[in-house]
């Protein structure tokens, strides 16, 4: 469904991003592993059109998104969970979740996503009506992939969900991602440097370094590469 | 000898109390008419992190929609003296949304919103130039087409006044049937915006794309076409409040410098981001402004104003409603 091919990336003259290729199919599970700096949340943000890209092509479900701006690629499916979170602060949880409804698919299963939304993260049940500054970090994450969620999404890409949060909650997280994948179907993009439990979770991973796609390949062939062995899983 | 003395001390009594009671509710009422005025130049800022220093003139032009709809030729003339007017500044909010809408289109968009989020200044010196530019312009462009005669939009209503009894001896309080009629129509406006901006999917998104434009813009938000939206509605609001204005004062063309610094203060005053802050804000500054006059000349009702404002900047620094919605 998304095919990205030989993209590249510069921000004024500095390359983020070198032919950089990368494939998704429906209803899989890919991750892309990498240090800081790799490119990563350049990659996302090239996908959901925040950043324009120097060279290469996107395309999702065989359409050039070349041309579509990027709040319009929200209304393709596409959903971005972006780094670091970036809940809407002053809107309370309730809001922010039918914010990411925004588009027409998440207006029509409204009443259906909220209540697996509850139902995934109880919490932002109980919390709906507080405003998501004043939420803790792991809660906030809860509401960013909820909002996520919220628009019916046919890909939803998640930009290190784990990122400055308790190990135990970094866990629910990954269990809820886990059964978004499993139990509602959806295409998942993840972006991790916890990379042996993303890993873990995928059918497909990639391996980006200094902007380059290193390698790629099912879970089963990156934990028997040395490489992953060595510098991500610390083992030897 | 004691009688006379007593009768004078009561009279003199009377007429503070119903100087004291005239100056509130010219205060209060007033101070709604600005308070719509300051939610215009409080929502393009709160929304786009604009400063827009045209916000005098755009007041001005609301004056002038309204003047021209409703007198002369106007198509509003048929509403007669009584209604016209308040029609003619509740259309004149349409016209001027188009007008500010067309002014982002072709001025303000090239230095705001997603084009400039990240550099360095975030656009906010260009912001100013063009905002100080189209100020010169309208002032001077006003210049040119209106005139310098000084203009009203004439109702009877101006010109009468309910009295009200305040229960002190003769005391009584002079309603000011126009004013009147105007706070009614100011706070039915801020309030119907209230409504918007809080419960209506538009009014969110809005608020959405002011609180993280990045995060709306992947929510599928078309942060552009609402900041768009914003400063249509911001100069619209101005201008409703400029239209109601117009009924009990005279103006020209350079009417605006003298409300512009109002507005800011009202806007200050708020909490800067609070939209609706912005209507407390300028009705405290309205109110002070009338009050003052009790003890001050008229000369020194703007310093009146300022004092005020320093001593609740001194005190609550984030403005009277501005708040954190951060965690501690």
């Amino acid at each position: 469904m998304l095919e990205v091919s030989n993209l590249s990336v510069s921000y004024g003259g500095l390359r983020a991003l070198t032919d950089v290729s990368l494939s998704v199919a429906e209803g899989q599970f890919v991750t892309v592993v990498g240090p800081n700096g790799a490119g990563k949340t350049t990659l996302f943000k090239t996908i959901s059109g925040v950043v324009r890209p120097a060279a290469g092509k996107i395309t999702f479900f065989g359409k050039d998104l070349a041309t579509i701006s990027a709040s319009e690629r929200a209304h393709l499916g596409i959903a971005h969970v972006p780094e670091g979170r970036q809940v809407f602060k002053t809107l309370t949880v309730r809001e922010n979740l039918e914010m990411g409804a925004y588009p027409a698919a998440g207006q029509a299963a409204w009443s259906r996503t909220l209540d697996r939304i509850h139902t995934l993260f109880p919490i932002l049940h109980e919390r709906a009506g507080q405003l998501a500054g004043t939420l803790s970090g792991g809660e906030q994450q809860m509401v960013a992939i909820g909002r996520g969620l919220a628009c019916a999404p046919r890909l939803l890409m998640l930009d290190e969900p784990s990122m400055g949060l308790a190990p135990a909650v970094t866990d629910t997280i990954f269990e809820r991602v886990q059964q978004i994948h499993k139990e509602d179907g959806v295409t998942i993009l993840l972006v991790e440097q916890r990379v042996a439990e993303a890993l873990e979770l995928s059918d497909h991973g990639y391996v980006l370094e200094t902007g380059h796609m290193v390698l790629d390949g099912p879970y089963e062939t990156l934990l028997a590469d040395d490489r992953v062995r060595k510098s991500y899983l610390g083992l030897t | 000898m004691v009688g006379p003395r007593r009768r004078r001390n009561q009279v003199d009594i009377e007429s503070l109390i119903e100087n004291v009671a005239n100056a509130v509710t010219a205060g209060l009422t007033i101070g709604c008419i600005y308070g719509l005025m300051c939610i215009g130049l409080g929502l393009i800022f709160g929304i786009m992190k604009v400063v827009n220093f045209a916000q005098g003139e755009i007041l001005m032009l609301g004056m002038f929609a309204s003047l021209y709809l409703v007198t002369g030729g106007g198509i509003l003339a048929f509403l007669g003296p009584y209604i016209g007017p308040f029609v003619g500044a509740l259309l004149a909010g349409p016209i001027v949304f188009v007008v500010g809408a067309l002014i982002h289109k072709f001025l303000i968009s090239r230095v705001s919103g997603l084009k400039t989020a990240g550099t360095i200044d975030d656009g906010h010196f260009g912001q100013l130039i063009v905002t100080l530019g189209i100020s010169l312009i309208l002032q001077n462009g006003g210049m040119i087409v209106f005139g310098s005669t000084p203009f009203t939009v004439q109702t009877p209503l101006s010109s009468s006044a309910i009295e009200v009894a305040v229960g002190y001896g003769d005391a009584s309080v002079f309603l000011n049937k126009a004013k009147l009629i105007a706070c009614a129509v100011a706070i039915a406006v801020a309030f119907a915006l209230y409504m918007v901006m809080e419960f209506t999917r538009i009014g969110k998104a809005l608020r959405a794309a002011a609180d993280n434009p990045t995060a709306a813009t992947y929510m599928g938000i078309n942060v552009d076409g609402y900041y768009r939206m914003a400063f249509g509605m911001g100069c619209g609001i101005t201008a409703i409040a400029g239209g109601l204005m117009a009924t009990y004062l005279s103006f020209g063309p350079f009417v605006g410098f003298d409300y512009v610094i109002i507005m800011y203060s009202g806007v200050v005053l708020g909490g800067i981001g609070s939209i609706m802050g912005a209507f407390w804000g300028g009705l405290t500054v309205g109110f002070v402004q009338q009050v003052s006059a009790l003890v001050l000349p008229p000369q020194l009702q703007n310093a009146a104003i300022f004092i005020v404002f320093l001593l609740i900047v001194l005190l609550r620094p984030q403005g009277l409603f501005g708040r954190s919605a951060e965690r501690a």
